[in-house]
């Protein structure tokens, strides 16, 4: 089955200070489909995330949109300002006006309604990361690009919020972008992996990349071997996310 | 320059009305303009560059002394300066640590004290440049600030929404197509302007205070950012009230005087909104 392509990356590089964080990416992502970058830390890929939303312009190489691409995007790093009072409902309208039925049904694909009238500052850190995962989904997005959608989430709360992203491919139908360190939890919803180390390593399947020579390299066997775990026995998740992924920084 | 002690022989005199109105007037005008900014700065954590420029503003004053240029001119050119060179600087917000911070407002400080020590006995009065000469309002003071202020309202009303939401989140304001950086200097020389124009009521030495304290108290019973600026001005005009009073039954000298009001205020709702707390629970 072919998805039609919502965006086309061609020989993407980018440099930054020097140091070359982006060489010859290439890949395309197409109509709801999950993708996920994975790649060891300073491996570029929230870069690759901002050129993908246009936050980064002055790459070199191509990026086609599909016209008119909505995408909505979460950061990695979302510092909410906890001086202010500032209700959810607000927040969700921050940057634009939102109707009060579009404000509802963002809330409950996130399943945080009961959240709408909370001050963002009583909020634990899982339940923001589903507020800001609401907000993404504000303007009808045909992206969500998600950068580490899970830091700072308790494990349980993370297979849950893979679920909902899962979950929010087909209500929304839209693709998804994700950033992620977690190899072996986002596997089980992926439809392709991007292994990312400046360069383009490997890319497919989950199961064709967790064996692929280049991550095997990059990550380790023991990370292979709990992706392979995960994805065939998922009622074992909790045993094998005790066991941290084998990384090798640079 | 007025010192509360000579108050009350201006006060026998005709122009008794016109001083005094003056001076609310231009009290109001500071409140007004104050809760907005102050609010922002709180929630930017911007208070502290506020003191710095205010700490700073001396050395203009100086150097527009001694330039034969009316000091706010000098005030804004220095604050303008040091915002300037603080968002050339290419890390922003490291640019804005507390040392560096300490070492522009301290060099200002000590700079601009030195500068008015060389100017001519009876040029400059320092304590009213430290701590405020509400009292002595002139009608060009008032227009000074009339203009700035609604300057810097027309502003704040037209950015309202990029303000609120890159003092939420910058990354969000970021992802979300807002200029960032322009927006955010654009803030600095706001902040500028208000140094120059609140250091007239307040004094150098207590405008964050004015920025920070009716904010403090507004924040603790606020559900939105615009109730917060509300509720902010209210306490201001209360603090303004109290401050004025207290200077003419107790000759303080206005400026503290605001300011003591504006902390008492806050100790105030702090104390009750603990008893209703208990009360409720």
């Amino acid at each position: 089955m072919r998805a039609e392509v919502l965006l086309r990356a061609s020989d993407v590089s980018y440099s930054a200070g020097g140091r070359k964080i982006l060489d010859k990416v290439s890949f395309e992502l197409g109509t709801q489909q999950i993708t996920t970058i994975i790649g060891p830390n300073g491996a570029g890929k929230s870069t690759l995330a901002n050129i993908v939303t246009g936050l980064l312009t002055n790459f070199e190489g191509e990026i086609e949109r599909r016209p008119q691409l909505r995408i909505g995007y979460l950061p990695q790093k979302v510092y909410v300002n906890t001086l202010m009072p500032l209700t959810v409902e607000r927040l969700l309208q921050l940057t634009r006006r939102a109707s009060e039925i579009d404000i509802d049904h963002a809330l409950a694909q996130t399943e945080v309604t009961y959240l709408k009238r909370r001050q963002v500052r009583s909020l634990s850190e899982g339940e923001l990361k589903r507020v800001l995962l609401a907000r993404t989904t504000l303007g009808d997005p045909d992206l969500i690009v998600l950068d580490e959608p899970t830091s700072g989430v308790d494990v349980t709360g993370e297979i849950r919020m893979y679920e909902l992203i899962g979950e929010l491919r087909t209500q929304l139908q839209c693709a998804v972008l994700m950033v992620s360190h977690d190899l072996h939890l986002v596997m089980s919803q992926t439809d392709q992996v991007l292994c990312l180390n400046q360069h383009l390593c490997c890319s497919g399947l989950p199961e064709s990349v967790s064996r692929d020579p280049e991550y095997l390299a990059l990550f380790g066997k023991s990370a292979a071997d709990s992706i392979a775990i995960y994805t065939h026995h998922h009622d074992h998740v909790h045993d094998v996310s005790g066991e941290p992924a084998d990384h090798h920084h640079d | 320059m007025t010192s509360p002690a000579s108050l009350r022989i201006i006060i026998m005199t005709e122009w008794l009305d016109d001083f005094l109105l003056r001076s609310i007037f231009a009290g109001l005008i500071m409140v007004t303009i104050a809760a907005p900014m102050g609010c922002l700065m709180v929630w930017q954590r911007l208070a502290f560059l506020s003191d710095t420029l205010g700490h700073a503003a001396i050395l203009g004053v100086g150097v527009g002394l001694m330039l034969q240029l009316l000091p706010i001119v000098g005030v804004l050119a220095v604050a303008l300066l040091i915002v300037f060179s603080l968002s050339r600087v290419s890390s922003f917000n490291s640019a804005l640590s507390e040392t560096t911070l300490a070492i522009i407002s301290h060099t200002g400080l000590a700079g601009g004290i030195i500068l008015v020590g060389l100017l001519p006995a009876g040029r400059v009065n320092l304590e009213a440049i430290l701590f405020g000469d509400l009292l002595a309002t002139t009608p060009a003071d008032l227009l000074s600030l009339l203009l700035t202020t609604v300057l810097l309202l027309i502003l704040l009303a037209y950015h309202w929404r990029d303000f609120v939401a890159l003092s939420v989140s910058r990354e969000i304001a970021q992802a979300e197509g807002i200029e960032v950086r322009k927006l955010q200097f654009l803030m600095y020389a706001m902040i500028a302007l208000l140094v120059a124009v609140m250091m007239k009521v307040m004094g150098v030495l207590l405008i964050a205070a004015m920025l920070v304290i009716p904010t403090t108290s507004a924040r603790l019973f606020s559900r939105s950012p615009e109730q917060m600026v509300a509720i902010s001005a209210l306490y201001g005009v209360g603090a303004l009230a109290g401050g004025i009073a207290s200077s003419f039954h107790f000759d303080w000298q206005t400026g503290p005087a605001i300011v003591v009001n504006a902390t008492a205020l806050l100790l105030i709702t702090l104390g009750l909104t603990r008893l209703l707390k208990s009360g409720a629970a």
